[in-house]
């Protein structure tokens, strides 16, 4: 320690930690599980679809934004809860130990809600990298501890809300251990400094990973799971070994059914090509966060339905070459086969499908995850 | 009430997550129960005190002055070195798909640490100049002086204060 500093004679510096800090980062830190639990819901509910619930086909980017928003808002928690534990952290210890019921209680509480939060977040983060340490099935988890955790944080502001009320409204630096009327002056580390630290460190989080969704920041976000790029410009996340299909994908038997009832027509991959091509400038946003824009050419889905007749006005199911498996086969709702930009793409970015991206030909959707994207189609159904 | 109904509200919330949890297997249960009692125990006993330690070392070895952007640069580089545990050793990289994990994040991580520190001398210095350009006009400051007072620290006092 240099000789000069340290604290002048006489002056205690007031501690870091406390609720003024507490409270200003936890309100951040409650707009960045707001925002993540939304997005998820959003997300889940387009995979889940019910009955009440509507998602639009325009702007085409829609889901690129929310699912983008759920991954960045969930890593920009990261620093957000470092230093909101860090600021209770002490409380761990406080005395009694044990305590009557209501403290028990209040204990409890914070288990899950810390428990919970941690969980989403460890989960989530080794998900975008695709790092599957943990023994059960992400998707489901993650979905039903996002209501524990939400519930948790509800609970907590419940708890806390004249706390939070109180620290708001007071300044954030304490007028003990400094000098009268100069705030700031007389530490080397004061609760503003604290505070801007932490939303420097979002920055920091947002910057180094936003890449594989925003491209602008591509370059710098060194530690992003994806650089955006892949075969034909595309990042994958199925690939055509994993799923299966290198010879089925391949084969000169290959035929597209398309079934409507008793009507029923096979097509070849000529066939398809002779079809009326449309190209139009899509984005594929997956569900880990990642995503770019693409342009997409084949024939529209509704031209292709049309030749068996078929009603614009039905769901239809995308059943891929892939053996059965929770995405070979999913459900497009019928806002989304009447979309004059919904395609059955043959091409991308100007050069024939990539095995990896579908070849011989994939469903591509405006403001639907990339996992719903049916690649390798063999049969188009619509639903009765 | 605003409180009352809010913590009804999570309860709700809260125990239909736990409704869908308890849809596992018992073992699975289990599996998702520990790793969040693990994560808890992880950061409150082992992470947690690692930090406070090297905050309480550094608070008695780094120069005042010094303290609040050494500070900064060790919250960033926390968080960098979290962010960095999924895909620095590639833990999830498969061969069959070369567009994920597709950086050198060793490189990634270790250039992200030195352009955080090298902040540091940047900032000391860039508040050096300040400081002397500061003494030299002896003047009062109109416009942001109360910024360059804010960052003053006990060591920055003037034999005289400044004329306002």
């Amino acid at each position: 320690m240099s000789p000069q500093a340290g604290t002048r004679a006489g002056e205690k510096p007031a501690p870091l930690r406390g609720t003024a800090i507490t409270a200003r980062v936890g309100l951040a830190l409650g707009v960045a599980v707001a925002v993540c639990f939304v997005t998820g819901l959003i997300s889940h509910f387009i995979q889940h679809p019910q009955p009440w619930f509507f998602w639009p086909t325009r702007p085409v980017w829609l889901y690129r934004l929310t699912q983008g928003l759920h991954v960045i808002s969930g890593i920009a928690a990261i620093p957000l809860i470092v230093v909101k534990l860090w600021s209770v952290w002490p409380k761990l210890f406080e005395r009694p130990v044990i305590g009557g019921f209501v403290r028990q209680l209040e204990r409890a509480s914070i288990l899950v809600l810390v428990g919970a939060m941690l969980f989403q977040l460890s989960t989530g983060i080794m998900n975008i990298a695709q790092w599957y340490a943990f023994e059960f099935f992400f998707t489901t988890s993650h979905y039903a501890m996002a209501y524990v955790a939400a519930g948790a944080v509800q609970v907590h502001i419940a708890v806390k809300l004249p706390v939070i009320r109180r620290a708001l409204g007071e300044p954030l630096e304490q007028p003990s251990g400094e000098l009268p009327g100069v705030p700031g002056l007389s530490r080397g580390l004061t609760r503003r400094t604290v505070l801007r630290g932490t939303w420097l460190a979002v920055a920091v989080a947002t910057v180094a990973t936003a890449g594989q969704t925003v491209p602008l920041l591509r370059k710098v976000s060194v530690l992003a799971p994806r650089t955006g790029q892949g075969p034909q410009g595309v990042p994958v996340n199925s690939s055509a070994i994993a799923a299966g299909v290198l010879r089925t994908a391949r084969s000169p038997q290959y035929r597209l059914t398309v079934t409507d009832g008793a009507v029923s027509r096979a097509f070849t991959l000529e066939d398809l090509q002779a079809m009326p091509q449309v190209t139009h400038r899509l984005p594929i946003a997956c569900v880990e966060g990642w995503s770019v824009d693409a342009e997409w050419t084949g024939a529209v889905l509704a031209d292709l339905l049309a030749t068996v007749g078929a009603s614009p006005d039905s769901d239809v199911r995308m059943i891929s070459l892939e053996p059965p498996g929770p995405y070979s086969r999913t459900t497009l709702p019928a806002r989304h086969v009447r979309d004059s930009q919904t395609l059955i793409a043959l091409r991308l970015n100007g050069e024939a499908l990539d095995l990896d991206h579908g070849y011989p030909c994939r469903l591509i959707a405006p403001t639907r995850p990339g996992v719903l994207q049916t690649k390798w189609l063999s049969r188009i159904e619509v639903v009765p | 009430m605003t409180r009352i109904v809010l913590a009804a509200l999570g309860v709700v919330v809260g125990g239909y997550g736990a409704v869908l949890l308890w849809d596992n297997p018992p073992v699975i249960l289990v599996r998702i129960v520990v790793w969040a009692l693990v994560a808890v125990v992880v950061h409150d006993l082992v992470f947690a005190p690692v930090c406070a330690a090297l905050g309480w070392s550094s608070r008695r070895l780094v120069p005042v002055r010094w303290q609040a952007p050494v500070a900064l640069a060790a919250l960033c580089s926390v968080v960098l070195a979290l962010l960095a545990i999924p895909v620095y050793g590639k833990p999830g990289l498969r061969p069959d798909n070369l567009s994920v994990l597709d950086r050198d994040y060793v490189r990634g991580l270790w250039w992200s640490l030195a352009v955080v520190w090298l902040c540091v001398p940047a900032y000391m210095g860039g508040k050096a100049l300040k400081d002397v350009a500061f003494k030299r006009s002896r003047q009062p400051l109109p416009v942001g002086q109360d910024e360059v007072v804010e960052r003053e620290r006990a060591c920055d006092i003037e034999p005289q204060p400044p004329t306002v």
